[in-house]
């Protein structure tokens, strides 16, 4: 049996119970959810669902809620998943310029390539490790590609970060040799290329298919979100790390663009999300709002100091910081977005009633009572 | 065998006796998830969770029950449950399979492959699932998987003692649950309806194995008014992805020509 807790720790005859209640000696825990690992009580999950009342609700008639408790549950995910959001996509964007760079293959993009490939490795690598961290049961981690489902954009996630670590190894071992592992070479370093691709986007998908509103409603500008943070944070590190003007002249153009379309993207999610005020209110409201605003000015200010001319070393310095800053931001803040959206249960069913439920795939308004 | 089998709970005959989560606790041995005076009427359990699998709650109405009554004020009941959909979010969206549907159209989690990603938890449009921290694993109402194998009915039907909790073949239910709708409108209580009983009445989850009499809007009960499984939604993030990766090999290859260019001058 797992840990238990004391319950009436003072009283004369104290109860040691995993939470079950049943006597070790007298049941045997064989039920559906025998198994269930408890140490007790769990008091601080159920008192984020409800709070003591300060007052008397006022029933409300025409907009009506079970006691303002929520009707879907918070994501379980912790600090390791928007930080893989972010990793996932700098790793993909590195391994899209690194095959594009393969196309005018010259002396002066070697090392460029090189470079992407070794942060396409990498990057695949911590990203791995920060998914398996997350997961509540780590060493099953390897459960994910026991299927190949569709319908599961966690599962082709999976299949899409075990591609991309396994073609940006090869490119990183075999891109750029010559002889037999020429053709090989070129073919692993094209194929991290598509597979990069398919790691900064994705991730977008993943957030989008869920029943959280927020997230629901923001299905079509995520992905262009998350690609174009990636090629942002790319720019960004490039910015930070690297010494050779011929690199910087590439990636500063692609970065350029990328945080360009990724204040772009972030306001066309949020117009997307506010068709429905009370879906879009986390965008405008406390702290996923002052996150919001933050990030997006992070982005901002990283474009200007980008663009000013005469960069120095210091001010290139100064717009990879302030660009890396809002891509992290970015991916914490899509987060916990949908932790405050999936609080609000009036998000949920003022999303539903204006027709963007099952409706709005139908075309036909109908709803029950 | 295979014919579908399911829960039909009519919550005009519930008496929030609460013997149902009393039941699936016992039967099931859930470990409790907290002992928590919430204040809400008389309903201290809350919500579904990954250890209670039956949830009762109480609703005050400023409203009379019946047109014909006089007075503001009417109390349901309601015991919630996994709505085991014929399109379920949480099935559709975990990438282990461990979710999977049942020789008796039922959705269960294997305890023993799940591997707590948390996918299937934003997946439910209707909030049963959730991931039980110390265990590391989702867990929610098996439809006591065990028991109707070994032709038993689900411990919260058995323990229900005005039958407010109903279980047996999808097709009979149903009709059953008809009839019971035009008694009740023949009785005066116009607001009843069935909620989720046919892929008519719910085209965003096609369905519900486990639907309800209610005679509110859903919302009273904490139930959404239009669910929709997310992948019913999706295409269009996958579209709006393959646009972006072709956007960003765009961009990285001009980018490279463009400033490949500037150096040869």
């Amino acid at each position: 049996m797992s840990k238990t807790t004391t319950r009436y720790p003072r009283s004369v005859e104290p109860v040691h119970t995993d939470g079950r209640d049943i006597n070790p000696e007298l049941g045997k825990l064989s039920g559906e959810a025998g198994s269930q690992v408890s140490s007790g009580s769990t008091d601080v999950h159920i008192g984020s669902v409800a709070k003591a009342w300060t007052s008397l609700p006022e029933p409300q008639v025409e907009d009506p809620t079970y006691y303002d408790v929520p009707m879907l549950k918070e994501p379980v995910w912790e600090w390791a998943v928007p930080l893989y959001y972010y990793i996932g996509g700098l790793t993909g964007a590195s391994l899209v310029l690194g095959a594009a760079a393969q196309i005018t293959r010259s002396e002066q993009t070697r090392a460029l390539i090189k470079r992407c490939h070794a942060i396409g490795f990498a990057g695949s690598v911590v990203s791995g490790g920060l998914l398996v961290y997350d997961l509540g049961k780590p060493s099953r981690f390897l459960n994910m590609l026991r299927v190949f489902r569709p319908t599961s954009p966690m599962n082709m996630g999976a299949w899409i970060l075990s591609g991309t670590g396994a073609t940006a190894t090869g490119a990183l071992l075999f891109e750029g040799r010559n002889g037999w592992l020429k053709i090989p070479g070129q073919l692993l370093g094209y194929a991290a290329g598509v597979f990069g691709a398919g790691l900064a986007t994705y991730t977008g998908v993943l957030v989008a298919n869920s029943a959280i509103p927020i997230w629901q409603e923001s299905r079509k500008a995520l992905p262009v979100l998350f690609g174009s943070s990636a090629l942002a944070s790319l720019g960004c590190t490039f910015d930070i790390f690297t010494e050779n003007a011929e690199e910087r002249r590439i990636t500063n153009v692609i970065g350029n663009v990328g945080r360009v379309a990724e204040v772009v993207a972030g306001t066309l999610m949020e117009h997307h999300a506010s068709a429905v005020p009370r879906v879009g209110r986390p965008f405008r409201r406390g702290l996923s709002g002052m996150m919001w605003r933050t990030a997006e000015l992070l982005t901002a200010a990283s474009l200007l100091v980008s663009m000013a001319p005469n960069r120095t070393r210091r001010t290139r310095l100064a717009a990879g910081l302030l660009g890396t800053a809002g891509s992290l931001l970015l991916r914490y803040t899509v987060a916990h977005l949908g932790t405050v959206s999936a609080r609000d249960s009036r998000a949920s069913f003022h999303q539903q009633r204006a027709g963007r439920g099952a409706a709005e795939l139908s075309g036909v308004s109908e709803h029950v009572a | 065998m295979a014919a579908g089998k399911g829960f039909f709970t009519d919550t005009t005959l519930c008496i929030g006796c609460k013997a149902c989560e009393v039941a699936c606790k016992q039967w099931n041995q859930l470990p409790e998830d907290g002992f928590l005076f919430t204040g809400m009427s008389y309903d201290n359990t809350a919500h579904l969770g990954a250890s209670t699998w039956r949830h009762v709650a109480f609703v005050e109405r400023p409203v009379a029950m019946h047109p014909d009554q006089d007075g503001a004020f009417s109390w349901l009941f309601s015991s919630d449950v996994c709505k085991h959909c014929a399109r379920a979010g949480c099935l559709e969206s975990c990438p282990t399979g461990a979710i999977i549907r049942t020789e008796f159209e039922t959705v269960y989690v294997q305890p023993d492959v799940c591997n707590g990603c948390g996918y299937c938890v934003v997946n439910c449009p209707f909030g049963v699932i959730d991931r039980r921290e110390e265990d590391g694993r989702a867990w929610k109402c098996t439809l006591c998987y065990d028991r109707v194998k070994d032709d038993l009915i689900p411990a919260c039907a058995k323990a229900c003692p005005t039958e407010s909790i109903q279980f047996g073949d999808l097709e009979q239910l149903r009709e059953h649950a008809e009839k019971r709708v035009d008694k009740l409108h023949e009785q005066g209580l116009k607001d009843a309806y069935l909620y989720g009983a046919k892929k008519e009445d719910q085209p965003g989850t096609e369905g519900l194995n486990a639907f309800f009499l209610l005679v509110d809007k859903p919302e009273v009960y904490n139930l959404p008014p239009d669910p929709v499984v997310p992948t019913k939604k999706v295409k269009d993030a996958w579209i709006s992805m393959a646009a972006t990766a072709a956007g960003m090999a765009l961009v990285s290859i001009a980018g490279v020509l463009f400033s490949g260019r500037e150096t040869r001058q």
